[in-house]
């Protein structure tokens, strides 16, 4: 298998990392041991707490190794699309701030927002994941929007993994509260709000898709790359994997080219990684939620 | 680039005629996946348009229809149209982004008039997203490090979009720009499968895509794939849609044999080129 | 692979190569010349064009892809370039690259003359309204790709310095001396950093003229 010959360039938008050649060799030939000591397919160490944002219908905050994300979801109530009357939606917009990292500043980290925010709707989009007409309060009418908020407010590499993983959390702990559609007054529907706060139901996130991202260096691929290791890559995949080991959305990312063998077994491997992290995430977030709160960590720390 | 910010959009209220029509078919979003197959394909494993599954439509390519542009080529997919124009090198316009090796800049625009539903004169998201897959996917392809500090730029306007727009893109790009003698690698095929629960469909045209609806997903998605050929490496890969990896192996292996099957036409097409622009050389010095 | 190495055109007896077609065995005996790259031990070709074999004088033979078309030419540093000089201040002048050796740009690429690279001697005293003027053609060497605003060029041989000036008249005027030009109606001399143009520099300046 050929590496494509141009220059190898990073795909995502980190700023230039001088590498020294052995650094480089050791990342594009060494044994399945990595710098900080995983093999390819382990995840860093990652640090997840929800609910801390009170204005927010629902709130998490994930860091893992250097990127640290915060994710508030807002719902409110607008009028559905006009060619999906019977489902409410999902909005899903990230601001890469310039406190991230200086590439932010200005209009710099735009296009990365934007492709995050798009494959995110992308992946979210088919019916297996979320059920989007249990948004709809009157049908044609009336429906919950999600408005998901996404504040990067460290960037150390591997965001589509790190904001998907914190975008799932967010909607797990996502609180909608009951709404009765109470006398129709002529053609008025009248809404009547449950008087109890906690009157409220939550979304079935139990298939929300995780990304995983899988950069290919030299002949093999990992997952989780740090900064150092997308400098050495052209080329990788990011893959949505949904609760039941599904793939829910692909795309390649950088400018180098995959053989399609190697992508295939990318694909698989992404899955099987896909399920893992679902798993946990799901475990983690069970345990939290019946732990009960004693003390908030807050975030940036 | 520059958007003409004071074009009046049009009430924003205003919504295609279409949606009335289907107000008494909001039975369709719980059809089953077995309905879905139905409509797409008869008993014969026919499709509407009298296409087998693993048929594609017929394919014209042209190059060499803007003369202003340094090298351009049209392709018609079926009723897939556009045409793609490649401009430079040129000098990069962002200062912001200088960067020693040459850069491509690719610009993805569907004509308002395109689709079922109007587009707006400035790109959209799905537009701009659009033009960042084939600006990676042609990266791969182009030999950036022959212009230095420089950019090409290459424009596709889509002017009837009848389903697999990205994949007719690719191949329509990679012909623009080996007409315009822009170094390259590789040639990109660009091809498109659609997945249903049983079957593929191979180049799918705008209602045998994939839609995303409710209750039927499962293993119903869509693929676009651009592939360079003698070198066997795909340089675009976009997946929509539920699947499982085995089944995605499956819809890969289609769409790059489909690709082999095309790089001779393209072939064929530039050698038309060459030429032709051989031809007119050899009138211009007999002239002289 | 599908290659279409024996696709001879019957008409004009040449093989037309396609990006991406094999070539030949990267051996010794065969050298990758301009729009070639070799990969996996293959010469391949990277135009649209046809394959122009050439033996060399060491008896190898040189494989090249010529395509129709102007070639995609990029300034490179140590190309000769033609300049039409656009803005002049006491540090630096500004200009138009408008070709790279022989060949026309389609699109000007901008270039940047600083006031130490002018002349080769007395570097310290060059005053840049003594040596151009906004709208004189000069030659230049490319010093450097430079910044991202512009290339960095220099004068500071003999061969490079104005070729083209017109006069505050405005008729193009003859070189008198290695700073003086003279304009041939008024007979008033203007200072420029004049380049000695050999003849067949001027040959090649004719072409370039004509060309544009």
């Amino acid at each position: 298998m050929s590496i494509a010959p141009q220059l190898l360039r990073g795909p995502s938008l980190m700023a230039e990392i001088l590498l020294s050649e052995a650094e480089k060799a050791f990342i594009h030939h060494g044994d399945d041991l990595r710098c900080d000591g995983r093999t390819r397919l382990d995840y860093r160490p990652i640090i997840l707490e929800t609910g801390l944002v009170s204005n927010a219908s629902g709130s998490s905050r994930l860091r893992l190794a250097n990127s640290d994300v915060l994710v508030g979801v807002k719902v409110e109530l607008a009028s559905p699309l006009s060619e999906k009357p019977l489902e409410g939606r999902l909005e899903f917009f990230v601001d890469c701030s310039a406190n991230a990292t200086p590439e932010f500043e200005g209009r710099g980290g735009e296009d990365l927002a934007n492709e995050i925010c798009r494959f995110l709707q992308m992946s979210y989009m088919s019916g297996d994941t979320i059920n989007l007409s249990e948004l709809s309060v009157l049908a044609g009418q009336q429906c919950w929007v999600l408005y998901v908020d996404i504040l990067i407010l460290e960037c150390g590499g591997n965001l589509y993994d790190t904001v998907s993983l914190a975008v799932k959390s967010a909607l797990y702990t996502t609180q909608i509260p009951s709404i009765k559609v109470a006398t129709m007054d002529g053609d008025q529907p009248e809404l009547e709000l449950s008087e109890d706060p906690y009157d409220t139901k939550r979304l079935n996130t139990q298939n929300v898709p995780c990304l995983v991202t899988l950069m290919k260096i030299g002949n093999h691929y990992l997952v989780d790359p740090t900064p150092e290791e997308e400098c050495c890559s052209s080329s990788g995949v990011v893959v949505a994997v949904s609760g039941s080991k599904k793939i829910t959305a692909v795309r390649k990312i950088g400018s180098g080219s995959l053989h399609p063998e190697s992508l295939v077994s990318m694909l698989k491997t992404a899955s099987e990684v896909g399920a893992v992290v679902n798993k946990i995430l799901m475990k983690k977030l069970l345990e939290e939620e019946t732990a009960g709160k004693t003390q908030k960590v807050g975030f940036m720390r | 680039m520059p958007v003409d910010s004071r074009r009046l959009q049009g009430p924003e209220s205003a919504f295609s005629y279409t949606l009335l029509e289907k107000k008494d078919a909001n039975a369709e979003e719980s059809i089953l996946s077995a309905d879905l197959q139905k409509m797409l394909i008869d008993s014969n494993h026919v499709r509407k348009d009298k296409r087998k599954p693993t048929d594609a439509r017929p394919l014209f390519l042209r190059t060499g229809i803007i003369s202003q542009a340094k090298g351009s080529a049209y392709i018609e997919q079926g009723n897939t149209k556009l045409v793609c124009g490649v401009y430079g090198p040129r000098e990069v316009q962002k200062k912001s982004d200088f960067r020693l090796n040459g850069q491509l800049f690719c610009e993805f625009k569907f004509a308002p008039f395109s689709c079922q539903k109007r587009r707006s004169h400035q790109q959209d998201n799905e537009e701009l997203v659009l033009s960042g897959l084939l600006r990676e996917a042609l990266e791969a392809a182009v030999c950036l490090h022959h212009f230095p500090k420089a950019q090409v730029e290459v424009n596709i306007m889509v002017i009837e979009n009848d389903g697999s727009p990205l994949a007719a893109a690719l191949t329509c790009a990679s012909l623009a720009l080996a007409s315009a003698s822009i170094p390259m690698y590789d040639l990109v095929i660009g091809a498109a499968v659609r997945q249903l629960p049983k079957l593929l469909l191979l180049d799918p045209t705008k209602d045998e895509e994939w839609q995303p609806k409710l209750n039927h997903d499962e293993n119903n998605s869509n693929l676009t794939v651009g592939f360079m050929p003698s070198m066997q490496q795909i340089c675009a890969y976009v997946h929509e849609g539920v699947s499982n990896p085995e089944e995605l192996e499956q819809m890969l292996k289609i769409v790059t044999e489909y690709c082999l099957k095309v790089q001779p036409v393209v072939q064929l097409c530039l050698k038309e080129t060459v030429e032709k622009m051989l031809a007119s050389e050899g009138e211009n010095n007999d002239a002289e | 692979m599908t290659s279409y190495e024996n696709s001879t055109n019957t008409e004009s007896k040449c093989i037309i190569s396609t990006p991406g077609q094999r070539l030949c065995l990267a051996e010794d005996k065969y050298i990758g010349g301009v729009g070639t790259y070799t990969r996996q031990g293959y010469i391949m070709s990277c135009l649209a064009g046809i394959v122009k074999i050439t033996a060399q004088p060491d008896k190898r033979i040189l494989v090249e892809v010529r395509s129709g078309k102007e070639q995609t030419v990029v300034p490179s540093a140590g190309d000769i370039v033609t300049a039409r000089i656009t803005q002049v201040n006491p540090r630096w002048a500004r200009c138009a690259i408008l070709c790279v050796k022989e060949m026309v740009l389609a699109e000007p690429f901008r270039g940047q003359l600083r006031k130490e690279d002018v002349r080769a001697t007395e570097k310290d005293r060059v005053e840049m309204y003594k040596c151009f003027r906004p709208n004189d053609i000069i030659l230049a060497r490319v010093l450097s790709l430079g910044d991202a605003h512009s290339y960095v060029l220099s004068t500071a041989e003999n061969e490079l310095g104005v070729v083209i000036a017109y006069s505050e008249e405005g008729t193009p005027m003859v070189p008198v001396g290695w700073q003086e030009m003279q304009c041939p109606k008024t007979y008033v001399k203007e200072m420029r950093k004049v380049a000695k143009v050999s003849p067949e520099i001027i040959s090649n300046e004719n072409n370039k003229e004509a060309a544009n």
